[in-house]
């Protein structure tokens, strides 16, 4: 019986992220089978396209991978999308307006995000304050700060950031269409920083603890856990991180503007929830969230191809999310309901056969 | 003089425990009927019989006014029986009046009729002659304060019957005399009192009869002419210490651990030694220090005055992180809150306590679950493998997780509060077996522990706590529960 139960449990609590891989596959082969027929364009499964969905989503990538950390400790940011334009506008700034040279903007861009969430986190960690509300209003406030460091102008640049948008396979050229393929350095270091990231969580005593910290704050603290620091660390990496992403943002568009990194805390949070994180913590993992990412990335990429107008792109979004995630749920209540179907029946076969043959024993 | 409630020969069975066995009981108009016994005796139970809340056996029969009645909590209500738990089910943002008619509110057409609300507070409140105000939100109450605001919904709504469960456990002084005061105009006011204490001295002053529980039965039943304190206390102990856990004795070595003075959190000047292959017993009444004493101890609260010793050489712990780096293991009372990451694998919850001890930068999942198995083996864990949930193990497999987890932290101080708490009697005696092996190995063990069996058959020492201060120290002969339940009261006039 409660053998039963706990292979019935196991089977559920990776339902989210299979369902989304299984939803996943089936989007591809229904994008590859409509973009077929249309020779001009490159259908969905090829080089190009496929590289083109990882230069898309290499920089939400890498804020996701912070996500991912972040709420697997207990915690939410909802900051990062305004944080990112700060970061790029300061970037641009100190590039365009007040010639830091280049290193030197990339390094105060990068810094002024890890102090600003280092900030949060020590609010968060020091307080019993939601974390919601602090990073909501983070978000309100970098925006201000953004809007106040550029005039509320954008900046733009001379493609002095073009070294991370180099194509490192030049000259390749896509067997089918003859196209060229493009790998920017960003790819890469989405996925460097993807499986650090992993690689961290399950193998390092400090990814233990953000576990421990966000499945039961109270016994990590009597385990001898310092809830407080661990807190603040992840704030701390998710700075980091919201800032190299920053740049890389910047580099593919060449101006600091506002609107860069508008939604991307929706964007991040959902690619991480579809990933199977639990937003009250201590579950999740990377590749989870790269699944939620190329989930996320393949749909924006697959409407924009069928050519859908914004407007229904985010309607589309938002409902996948939405059955996304509640298919896990909903597909575990169908076989719990199964389950216990059988096992009525099963009780009910087993009183007929008792009171049919009972005489015989 | 009339009767209002009789209980007859109510028996209650829960899986594998019969928590009541054949009470009888019943209460008059005016009258405050007393509840004495020890933790487990089955007041809770009994209590949650009569406010609808569980079901008795079939065979007893609850009457009210001379019917026969089967009471729900809506019911109970309706017929005029109100409870007054321990832990306040209050609202803490809303008011005294909004407290008490929450659920029933008066109405004038659809609008609320706020002044008859306030008028109906205004009079029970003059009538208890209480100096609260009825917009007083209730969060700002003390807890004696919002013991009143129920008891004044119990008139306001014309209760009958109100049960009292433990209400002074966190009352000063002052408020427990108010709340006798106030009990006493109840009673004038005709409504029938069962009133749950294990302070004795509130059962002589305002007790008109008194029934002692042990162990699920009604050991005897009392006026109040002539009864003496002690003899309730034989009551309420008289078990037979034949029939307790016999367990083996190890010798006796080294102080490893010392307290002197010990203040803080609630705790005044506690000093005791603690000798390997020693388990030293900490009893008390509920609220009487014995946790907090504890959380001191472990770092997890502040050590104001006074100083710990562990092997001789002083230590001051700022956080349970440097307890657990000095040897220290703490089996906290809540597993499920304080001891576990229920939604995590047994091998996970093994090796968190140990990331204190891990140097090394790099740690191995599949190494963890070697480790894991190997508790599971050794410690008789009921599951195939480590990589089970602890959410999906039974109780008493729980615990020994929770112990899995310590001893991987290769621990020689363990700090156990109420060790079998909601566990099985077989799993029980396994925990105690296990602790004899920790003892076997030089090892310490300090025991807080509510049961008084065992507490009786485990301990070399015993410390009784009373209002944050030890109150005694029984070695050998000297502990049996008399003792400890007379020191427990910490009643000195016998």
């Amino acid at each position: 019986m409660s053998q039963a139960r706990t292979s019935l449990f196991k089977r559920h609590e990776n339902l989210t992220p299979l369902s989304i891989f299984v939803g996943f596959i089936v989007i591809i082969v229904i994008m590859q089978l409509v973009t077929q027929g249309t020779s001009k364009y490159p259908t969905f499964i090829s080089g190009v396209n496929l590289l083109n969905i990882l230069q898309q989503v290499g920089v939400p990538g890498i804020v996701a991978v912070g996500m991912t950390l972040v709420m697997i400790s207990g915690g939410i940011d909802l900051s990062v999308g305004m944080l990112a334009s700060l970061v790029s506008i300061v970037t641009a700034s100190g590039i365009s307006k007040w010639h830091l040279g280049v290193p030197g903007a990339i390094a105060v861009g990068i810094m002024s995000a890890v102090v600003l969430e280092t900030i949060m986190g020590f609010i968060i960690s020091r307080t019993k304050v939601e974390p919601f509300i602090i990073t909501l209003g983070g978000m309100i406030t970098f925006q201000g700060i953004a809007l106040l460091v550029s005039n509320s102008r954008e900046v733009i640049l001379n493609g002095e950031l073009n070294f991370f948008k180099t194509n490192l396979i030049a000259g390749v050229k896509d067997p089918s269409t003859g196209l060229n393929l493009i790998l920017p350095p960003y790819a890469l270091i989405f996925f460097l920083i993807a499986l650090l990231a992993g690689l961290m969580l399950t193998f390092t005593k400090y990814g233990r603890r953000i576990y421990a910290v966000g499945t039961n704050p109270h016994a990590a603290y009597l385990a001898g856990i310092n809830v407080k620091n661990m807190r603040l660390s992840v704030y701390v990496i998710m700075g980091f991180l919201v800032g190299i992403g920053s740049v890389m943002l910047l580099s593919r568009v060449n101006t600091g503007i506002i609107s860069l990194g508008q939604n991307m805390e929706i964007d991040t949070i959902a690619m991480v929830v579809i990933g199977g994180t639990a937003l009250r913590g201590g579950k999740g993992n990377i590749l989870g969230t790269l699944i939620g990412i190329f989930f996320l990335g393949s749909i924006g990429n697959a409407m924009n191809m069928l050519r859908l107008p914004s407007e229904v792109q985010f309607v589309a979004k938002g409902l996948v999310v939405i059955i996304a995630v509640s298919a896990g749920d909903v597909s575990s209540k169908i076989s719990e309901f199964m389950a216990r179907r059988k096992e009525q029946a099963l009780a009910r076969s087993n009183k007929d056969v008792q009171g049919g043959v009972g005489g015989i024993e | 003089m009339g009767q209002i409630l009789q209980l007859n020969n109510i028996s209650k069975t829960f899986p594998g425990v019969k928590a009541l066995q054949g009470i009888s009981l019943d209460l008059n108009e005016g009258e405050v009927h007393c509840l004495c016994g020890e933790n487990g005796a089955g007041k809770s139970t009994l209590i949650k019989i009569l406010s609808g809340a569980y079901q008795p056996d079939e065979g007893g029969e609850i009457l009210l006014d001379g019917e026969r009645v089967a009471l729900n909590p809506r019911l109970a209500m309706a017929m005029g029986i109100q409870t007054i738990y321990q832990e306040h089910i209050v609202f803490d943002n809303l008011d005294i009046i909004e407290n008490i008619f929450t659920g029933s509110e008066l109405v004038k057409g659809m609008l609320l009729d706020r002044r008859e609300m306030r008028k109906r507070t205004v009079e029970v409140l003059q009538y208890l002659k209480s100096d609260l105000v009825p917009e007083m939100r209730m969060g700002e109450l003390s807890s004696g304060e919002q013991k009143t605001v129920e008891i004044a919904k119990g008139l306001v709504f014309k209760r009958r019957v109100i049960i009292l469960d433990e209400p002074t456990a966190s009352f000063s002084a002052s408020e427990i005399e108010n709340l006798l005061q106030i009990i006493k105009t109840v009673k004038q006011a005709g409504l029938g009192i069962i009133y749950i204490s294990h302070h004795l001295e509130e059962v002589f002053k305002i007790g008109d009869r008194v029934t002692v529980l042990r162990d699920g039965r009604k050991v005897s039943a009392y006026g109040m002419d002539g009864l003496t304190k002690s003899r309730l206390i034989k009551d309420m102990v008289g078990r037979d210490p034949s029939t307790f856990y016999q367990r083996q004795k190890v010798p006796i070595g080294d102080v490893v651990f010392e307290a002197r003075d010990v203040s803080g959190n609630g705790v005044r000047n506690v000093s005791f030694k603690l000798h390997r292959g020693e388990v030293l017993g900490v009893a008390g009444m509920a609220g009487s220090g014995r946790s907090e004493l504890l959380n001191v101890l472990f770092g997890s609260a502040r050590l104001d005055l006074g100083e710990i010793l562990i092997n001789g050489k002083p230590v001051r712990h700022s956080s349970p992180k440097s307890a657990i780096k000095g040897k220290m293991c703490f089996i906290t009372e809540d597993r499920q809150n304080t001891g576990l990451f229920l939604p995590q694998t047994v091998a996970q919850n093994v090796a968190v306590a140990n990331l204190v001890n891990v140097r090394e930068f790099v740690v191995w999942p599949a190494k963890d679950f070697l480790t894991g198995d190997k508790y599971v083996k050794t410690l008789n864990i009921k599951t195939n493998d480590s990589k089970t949930r602890v959410v999906n193990l039974s109780g008493g497999n729980q615990q020994k997780v929770v112990l899995a987890k310590w001893f991987n932290t290769d621990g020689e101080i363990f700090i156990f509060d109420e060790p079998t708490h909601g566990i099985d009697v077989g799993s029980k005696q396994e925990i105690y077996q296990i602790m004899v092996d920790l003892l076997r190995q030089g090892k310490a063990i300090i025991m807080v522990s509510s049961d008084m069996p065992e507490v009786v058959s485990m301990s070399d020492t015993v410390m009784v706590m009373h209002k944050g201060q030890k109150a005694a120290e029984l070695a050998g002969e000297e502990i049996t529960e008399e003792n400890i339940l007379t020191y427990s009261i910490g009643d000195s006039a016998l």
